[in-house]
């Protein structure tokens, strides 16, 4: 039950008010979109490249931001 | 929609031209969808950063401090700076904008601002550079390429 309320901590501390951390989304898919399309010239895959970075970024985060919530709260 | 490839064209024209306004590297290559991509997202991302940190994020120099110097200033303007154009015209306004009001250093919004305007930046590194080898180094047709694997 411990884990399971650390990350429920974590996730309402992800939506709060003074959290601005849903800002990096659109930073992340104009970077992706950006990158993909120096990289790329077909607009189809343009776009599920950037799609593919996006979604593995940001999974990416939360993983790594869940990690160190957790060490944060250990020591 | 391969990329023409303009041997007549000089990359370091690209390279120049892609630094005074986003995208304008890519025109000059004759890609001019990837152009306006590229305009719109730096510039919307500048702007974005701007409007985020409350009009204070672009600055060469912190005016409210007095004297005091923060030197982590110039490694933001830097980043920013390779923005070109936009960036430059931008920041008078910034500055403008600090030395009327006050500005939190500690604020996550002015921290948030300062990073989008700077990846603003880097980005149009990315895209200068691709400017530059598609002159530079032209891909070769889809064809040609099929004719020597047989």
């Amino acid at each position: 039950m411990w884990v399971w309320d650390v990350v429920c901590g974590f996730f309402a501390h992800l939506v709060s008010r003074s959290n601005p951390l849903w800002l990096y989304y659109p930073l992340c898919v104009v970077v992706a979109i950006v990158y993909k399309a120096t990289k790329c010239d077909e607009p189809r895959k343009i776009a599920y490249q950037a799609g593919h970075f996006f979604v593995s970024v940001s999974l990416g985060m939360f993983a790594l931001a869940l990690v160190f919530y957790v060490i944060t709260l250990l020591f | 929609m391969t990329a023409p490839g303009r041997p007549d064209r000089s990359p370091f024209a690209a390279l120049v031209l892609g630094w005074i306004l986003p995208g304008a590297g890519h025109a000059y290559a004759g890609l001019w969808g990837k152009a306006a991509l590229f305009f719109v997202l730096i510039t919307a991302l500048l702007v974005a950063g701007l409007v985020i940190g409350r009009g204070t994020v672009i600055l060469v120099r912190a005016p409210s401090e007095g004297n005091e110097v923060r030197s982590e200033l110039r490694l933001w303007y830097a980043a920013q700076v390779c923005a070109g154009g936009p960036a430059i015209a931008l920041t008078p306004i910034s500055q403008y904008m600090a030395a009327e009001g006050t500005i939190d250093w500690a604020d996550p919004l002015h921290e948030m601002g300062t990073l989008y305007t700077a990846v603003a930046g880097f980005l149009n590194l990315l895209v200068m550079m691709d400017a530059y080898t598609r002159i530079a180094y032209p891909r070769r047709p889809q064809q040609e390429d099929q004719e020597e694997d047989a």
